[in-house]
């Protein structure tokens, strides 16, 4: 039978191993605000490289599904082009008979620009950085294009992984608090800080609503 | 229960950084709470938007009012937006939607959580069109999460509201005191001898698979 010694000891253990495992997701979520909240407009990505890629198979009708059936044959012409990566969209122009798709990989953009009746393809590339890449993986899944996304294997483990990183947060918050709690001697300042945290918190959010 | 760590008392005192860091790691937690809980539990509603539970767009108020103004004196688009929302009463951070072309017409956004102002005004007739949109808990508290008011793929827009400034530095804040917390937590963990096998396995298996995302995937997937 479990005694309240050994939950302790059992609960200490799984939020010691817990938070060592999830600390690196931690400090890229966290990391990757200053990216974010602070963009740095100097450093916008330039182009890196770019190339044209002939004698391309076009699916036949490709620019009348640019939905989720329309990833697939938007897919098969990226691999003719070694292009890898999250497709965002696919943004049809109907005069120009041509297909724009940004792709991302954290740390890359490519954008393909695609000639239906030419078969073929502009790729160019711009490289984001370390900065870049972690603002991506912040940002993904995300709440658009529900329909598409997550269209790359690595990306939808990553979906996984970032779940997975709030669900070990809430756990080492819960476990943190239990520890604390057996703290007596912390237990005062605490509570104060818990209270001071909570009422910033609170203070913080009625002025933004208003 | 009288735990092993309760019976080791608190050591205080300069220069005594194990106890230092180990107090920075609770009460920083303590502290950070409520802002990790909403900002965990609305990344988890921004990755999930069909959880039906959650969706608050469809159960928007829309509301249009049209109102007098004075024309705002000579000065930036910025100073100009600002007295026409002062004139109307209403604040947040004001945001560009449309190419400003005939002089006499003056369309922006204002945003804070929970309510979008989208204000259309006919400086020459002296009039405002305010289409005002309110959404509900769960929409103020995904907006709490990106409310920046500014992206890196939009060079036009710049943070203009106090408010938005201070929930910014508050963003940093909970994104520094995480780092703090987690860089503190190795020191503690590296100080207990007998957990350090096991750490380093739980430790090393999270950098390399972050490692792995962060790198773009150059590995054969």
């Amino acid at each position: 039978m479990l005694t309240r010694q050994r939950i302790y000891w059992i609960i200490r253990d799984m939020h010691l191993y817990a938070g060592l495992f999830v600390s690196p997701f931690v400090l890229v979520f966290a990391f990757s605000v200053f990216a974010l909240v602070h963009p740095s407009r100097q450093s916008r990505p330039t182009v890196s490289g770019s190339r044209t890629v002939r004698n391309l198979y076009v699916p036949a009708d490709i620019e009348k599904d640019i939905g989720s059936a329309g990833l697939v044959a938007v897919r098969r012409i990226l691999d003719q082009c070694m292009v890898r990566g999250e497709i965002g969209f696919i943004q049809h122009l109907p005069r120009e008979n041509r297909l724009i798709v940004p792709v991302s990989v954290p740390g890359r953009e490519t954008v393909v620009v695609i000639d239906l009746k030419g078969r073929t393809a502009d790729v160019s590339n711009r490289e984001t950085g370390v900065m870049g890449s972690l603002a991506l993986l912040h940002k993904s899944p995300g709440p658009h294009l529900v329909d598409i996304r997550m269209n790359w294997l690595p990306m939808r483990i990553w979906r996984w992984v970032a779940d997975s990183t709030v669900y070990l947060i809430l756990f080492l918050s819960a476990s943190g608090i239990y520890l604390w709690l057996l703290l007596r001697a912390a237990r005062r300042v605490g509570v104060v800080l818990l209270a001071a945290g909570a009422l910033s918190f609170v203070g913080i959010i009625y002025a933004l609503i208003g | 229960m009288r735990s092993s760590a309760e019976a080791a008392p608190l050591r205080r005192g300069p220069g005594n950084f194990e106890s230092w860091n180990r107090c920075a790691h609770f009460y920083l937690g303590l502290y950070l709470l409520s802002f990790v809980w909403l900002f965990s539990f609305t990344g988890l509603l921004l990755n999930h938007p069909r959880w039906a539970f959650a969706d608050f767009w469809p159960g928007r108020k829309e509301s249009t009012i049209e109102q007098r103004i004075e024309r705002p004196p000579a000065g930036t688009d910025l100073e100009q937006a600002r007295n026409i929302l002062d004139q109307l009463g209403l604040q947040g951070e004001i945001e560009w939607t449309v190419e400003r072309g005939e002089a006499s017409r003056f369309d922006f956004r204002a945003s804070r959580p929970g309510r979008i102002f989208e204000v259309s005004t006919d400086l020459g007739r002296g009039q405002a069109r305010v289409r005002r949109i309110e959404v509900n808990g769960w929409g103020v508290m995904r907006m709490l999460h990106t409310f920046s008011g500014v992206r890196a793929d939009d060079t036009r827009n710049e943070r203009d509201w106090i408010l938005t400034s201070i929930w910014t530095l508050t963003m940093d804040a909970i994104a520094a005191g995480l780092a703090v917390i987690v860089l503190g937590s190795y020191y503690m963990w590296w100080r207990l001898p007998q957990k350090r096998v096991w750490g380093l396995a739980f430790l090393l298996a999270g950098w390399v698979l972050c490692a792995v995302f962060v790198s773009g995937f150059n590995v054969s997937l």
